[in-house]
């Protein structure tokens, strides 16, 4: 019973009917990147979606397949950064801060400084990167907000350095200045090589 | 001193040699007490002991709907509605598609009010990546949110963060 049980799991996890909006080739080998990420314990949702963009937006099956291939080894790396505890959207946001230019060291410590969910900190890190603040800087910025700073506050300052950018700042130093008007002492360069003191234990399940 | 012991030996075999009374009624109550007493050992066991297959093929067939749910575009029991906005007075239609909607544009048609298009989506905690599909042809990102820097297939992506009990 069990084991028919778990054959259905399989055969209903191989006809996902969303991936039939893709033409038999690309679908074999999108399947082939998702069986593969689940058999890793990756996340699978965030690469069906990524095929199911590029089919809506018509692009070719090899570049589909190219860039859900893409996803899956970030996601791979984005879990190696941030533990084997991640949740799929920090796993998610990892990557798009790895492709903002963080580095998986940066992610680590953000892990380190911060408690979980990291969702909110690591999509900050990227959109900051997005709106033209160095990723060295957004990182350093980021690691020191961390380990006090709510998810609003995080969104906020975001919207806050955006706002400067609007109207005509330089996009690093306005995220430094903010930084440092929200009361923590730290330069950029400081902040990056002594990170603050978690408040946590490093490590995650 | 064999003498002394050999009499004693014998009065205990008098004494046991000697009739007992026995109550008529006592097969009756020791039946009634091995009745009363095998009641324990034969007790039921635990509900969940019961028929042991059953319940596992049901915690089976739990599992696989659990698992087999991602595709069903997740959970809304912690999902809070985002409202997006497109001002696009020339459109004649707008959707919005994105990871919460499988970048099916047939999902979140936009309604308008004088140009502006507007659609309301309930979102998990997560990080989410969209655009608005303007006349069934125009891709466009929101000019309110920010830009998705992965942008693989050649049109631009903004990004919403829905966060959770971030400290």
């Amino acid at each position: 019973m069990m084991l028919t049980a778990l054959l259905l799991m399989v055969q209903v996890a191989a006809q996902d009917p969303r991936l039939e909006r893709l033409d038999p080739e690309t679908r074999s080998l999108v399947m082939s990147v998702v069986d593969s990420a689940r058999a890793v314990g990756l996340p699978s949702e965030p690469i069906i979606q990524r095929a199911l963009e590029g089919a809506t937006k018509g692009a070719a099956g090899p570049r589909i397949a190219a860039a859900v291939r893409r996803l899956a080894t970030d996601l791979g790396t984005a879990r190696t950064a941030l533990g084997q505890g991640t949740s799929a959207p920090e796993l998610e946001a990892g990557v798009a801060a790895l492709r903002a230019g963080a580095s998986p060291e940066v992610l680590t410590r953000l892990r380190d400084a911060r408690r979980p969910p990291l969702t909110m900190a690591l999509a900050v890190l990227a959109d900051l990167v997005a709106s033209g603040v160095p990723a060295d800087s957004a990182s350093a910025v980021v690691l020191a907000l961390a380990p006090n700073a709510r998810d609003a506050d995080l969104v906020e300052f975001r919207r806050a350095v955006e706002r400067d950018i609007s109207l005509g700042a330089p996009p690093g130093a306005s995220a430094s200045v903010r930084a440092a008007n929200t009361g923590i002492r730290f330069g950029v360069t400081d902040a990056a090589q002594n990170p603050p003191q978690p408040p946590r234990p490093p490590s995650r399940p | 001193m064999f003498d002394r012991d050999d009499d004693i030996v014998e009065r205990v075999v008098r004494q046991l040699r000697q009739p007992v009374s026995i109550d008529p009624a006592l097969d009756a109550r020791v039946m009634e007490e091995i009745a009363s007493d095998a009641a324990p050992l034969a007790a039921p066991r635990p509900w969940f002991r019961l028929r042991r297959w059953p319940w596992l093929a049901a915690a089976a067939a739990l599992g696989a709907v659990l698992i087999a749910r991602p595709w069903s575009g997740g959970s809304d029991s912690a999902a809070n509605a985002f409202q997006f906005v497109l001002v696009a007075p020339q459109a004649s239609s707008v959707s919005l598609v994105g990871d919460f909607n499988d970048w099916d544009p047939a999902r979140s048609p936009m309604q308008t009010a004088q140009g502006i298009w507007a659609t309301t989506v309930p979102l998990a905690p997560g990080r989410y990546r969209y655009a608005f599909l303007v006349n069934g042809v125009e891709w466009r990102a929101d000019p309110g949110a920010p830009r998705a820097r992965d942008d693989e297939f050649g049109t631009p992506n903004s990004v919403i963060t829905v966060g959770g009990t971030g400290s």
